[in-house]
């Protein structure tokens, strides 16, 4: 599971980095613009593939693979296949990304890998979620707890929308416009509701946990579980796209509905948090989950407000889009991973939380928590800027872009603050490893 | 909700039912589309819409999709009362299922940090195309786009001058006795562009009622 954290968090940083890249095109257009492999698409698909692929789908499986142990009070199934899996998995991620560089991307946004990696992918996807079963399976008996809901499934969710995009998109394509309304659909599912359900499944174990309380109410939860899968799992489809009126229309709808597993997620938190408010403050591991739900729950609500016909009008394809996939991607779902693995990755290597460099550690917070902030806040601004220039058809569409282009390039200064709290948080981690290694030999030696 | 197979066949339902609504329905309903004749806009003739791409701009999509041209450019104009992509000039009708029908991978792209690409091919020519992907700065002074230099290659000046080579103004020419020609790739992509068009008349989107309809753009 470690190779699976240590993965991720190193495939985080070639993430950020290739996102600084991007955001640096924006300041001299022609920027490294000679190299066929160094071009603003390619790079631009290489960094998604990179987070997705590389950071956030590895790092859901290894929530998902911890919390199933953890809350079945069972050992992990097959620990050796688990490991297999994941070196086979960060392979076939590298192999994608190297793809992409070199101008094989698919052309699919989230599915860019072409098909033979993508097919390693899901088999050690395959490898990994059986092993998760199995622990599954191995569990205590008695009642299952909202975490070990959302870890199954996630793992669930990523098994269905990978396979239909393999298939329909790649393997045997669809014919014109269904492409296009697959691969939308997939990808409002491996966001809202995979990457989704990864995270809250981490903050629903995290935040009574370290509080000392019991959560407020599990039949709260458990609608919100459900109305995120249900309805979460709806829309993704722009609105005006070339497609029948009753499927955007559907989309709109759940999108709108997933009002209440925000309601009900965020209500049933404060009610477990409510009169400790400072506690919320007091460990590194709830601080980040904390910030990330804030961030899941202004992204959810972005989500919603962009998905009704009134807004869309000003906001579709403009930045805005990029702006609500910068909160949900760095600021909810890397900050809540970062704030388990505070609290894991010492545990995996039996020390406890005083193995981290607490100096290291407060500045991978704030950096982390303000780089997604400005990202988000300055994407947005330039997103509604351009959308309410462009929506008057007088204003030149170039003019209009060079000035949304001013508040784009300030998020430029949160991707160079993520990238500094990632490389905090791999001298933190470097560091916890050395001390572990270290306890190891010296334990080995006394032994003779 | 304590039970390992409720939980499983919760998910299956919830799962299954927004895959039959956003991946099967879909496929029920348009999987058949084909081409029909119609009126294609500015032409009085009837023809077959959508046209299927010709073999070099086939190449071109593949271009196209390998540089990632579609992070900045959408190929989706919306309906009038959802954006004002048709008074931009950028189609003279919403996009329609049937536009797509020949694509491959089909792009719609999810920003615009270039122009909508839907019908570029009813305004541009392609010199025009080829020089913008030399330096889009030539064409349009404050283009953010990136040059594309890689798909064109300077070299030296043959028995015959290259008929293809670019026409550069003064500070941007080659040196004396060089050119800059476009390589393969840089030809499929502009033969690909200029195939870019949604123009015949469907039956979601009919003739207009007005004066200005099919025959008379034809007589102009």
């Amino acid at each position: 599971m470690l190779i699976l954290f240590a993965g991720a968090a190193t495939w985080l940083l070639a993430a950020s980095l290739l996102g600084l890249l991007d955001s640096l095109k924006f300041h001299a257009p022609a920027f490294l613009a000679g190299q066929a492999w160094l071009s603003y698409g390619r790079v631009d698909a290489a960094r998604h593939a990179a987070f997705l692929y590389g950071f956030g789908a590895p790092s859901a499986l290894g929530l998902a693979l911890w919390l199933t142990c953890r809350l079945g009070r069972a050992t992990l199934a097959g620990p050796g296949i688990v490991v297999i899996g994941a070196i086979l998995w960060n392979l076939a991620a590298a192999l994608g990304v190297a793809a992409i560089l070199c101008g094989g991307g698919t052309g699919f946004d989230y599915f860019e890998m072409p098909l033979s990696c993508a097919w390693i992918l899901f088999a050690a996807f395959l490898l990994m979620g059986v092993c998760a079963l199995l622990t599954f399976h191995r569990r205590e008996p008695g009642f299952l707890y909202p975490s070990q809901w959302f870890a199954i499934g996630s793992l669930f969710w990523f098994a269905w929308i990978f396979s239909t995009a393999c298939m329909v998109l790649l393997f045997a394509p669809e014919r014109g416009v269904l492409q296009a309304s697959t691969a939308w659909w997939c990808e409002r599912n491996f966001d809202t509701v995979f990457l989704g359900f990864a995270g809250l499944g981490s903050a629903f174990y995290f935040i009574p946990k370290l509080l000392g309380r019991s959560l407020h109410s599990h039949y709260q939860a458990a609608l919100g579980f459900w109305t995120l899968a249900v309805f979460g799992s709806w829309g993704g489809i722009p609105n005006g796209a070339p497609l029948p009126s009753w499927i955007i229309s559907l989309g709109v709808a759940g999108t709108v509905l997933t009002a209440v597993p925000v309601l009900a997620v965020a209500t049933n938190f404060y009610q477990t948090a409510r009169g400790d408010m400072n506690g919320l403050d007091a460990d590194p591991t709830l601080r980040f989950t904390c910030a990330g739900l804030m961030f899941w729950i202004i992204a959810s609500a972005q989500q919603i407000a962009g998905a009704l016909p009134g807004v869309s009008v000003i906001t579709d394809f403009t930045w805005f889009g990029a702006a609500q996939k910068e909160l949900f991607h760095y600021g909810f779902f890397a900050m809540t991973v970062f704030g388990a693995l505070y609290f894991i990755v010492p545990r995996l290597l039996g020390l406890d939380d005083s193995a981290w460099c607490p100096k290291l550690l407060k500045g991978h917070f704030f950096l982390a928590l303000f780089g997604a902030l400005i990202s988000g806040l300055s994407l947005w601004a330039a997103g509604v800027g351009q959308g309410i220039l462009l929506a008057n058809p007088g204003n030149s569409f170039t003019d209009v872009l060079r000035r949304a282009m001013l508040p784009a390039r300030v998020s430029l200064l949160g991707d160079l603050f993520v990238v500094a709290g990632t490389i905090l948080f791999l001298l933190n981690f470097a560091g916890v490893l050395a001390r572990a290694c270290r306890r190891g030999c010296a334990a080995r030696k006394e032994r003779p | 909700m304590n039970r390992g197979p409720l939980l499983f066949l919760g998910l299956f339902a919830a799962m299954a039912c927004s895959w039959t609504g956003f991946v099967l329905g879909p496929q029920l309903q348009l999987g058949g589309l084909a081409q029909t004749n119609t009126v294609v806009v500015g032409d009085a003739l009837s023809q077959t819409y959508p046209l299927a791409e010709p073999g070099q701009a086939r190449a071109g999509a593949d271009v196209y999709r390998a540089n990632g041209c579609a992070a900045c450019h959408t190929q989706m104009v919306r309906p009038d009362d959802l954006g004002s992509d048709i008074r931009r000039g950028w189609g003279v009708r919403r996009s329609l299922a049937e536009d797509y029908l020949f694509q491959q991978p089909v792009m719609p792209g999810s920003q615009r940090i270039g122009p909508d690409l839907s019908n570029f091919g009813r305004r541009a020519d392609f010199r025009g195309i080829l020089l913008r992907l030399y330096d889009p700065r030539l064409i349009m002074g404050g283009s953010l786009m990136p040059p594309y230099r890689f798909l064109f290659e300077t070299r030296k000046i043959g028995f015959f001058p290259s008929p293809d080579a670019l026409v550069l103004p003064a500070k941007d020419a080659p040196a004396p006795g060089r050119e800059v020609v476009p390589l393969p790739e840089a030809r499929a992509l502009a033969a690909y562009l200029l195939s870019l068009r949604q123009d015949g008349y469907l039956f979601e989107a009919p003739p207009p009622l007005s004066k200005t309809n099919a025959l008379e753009g034809a007589a102009k």
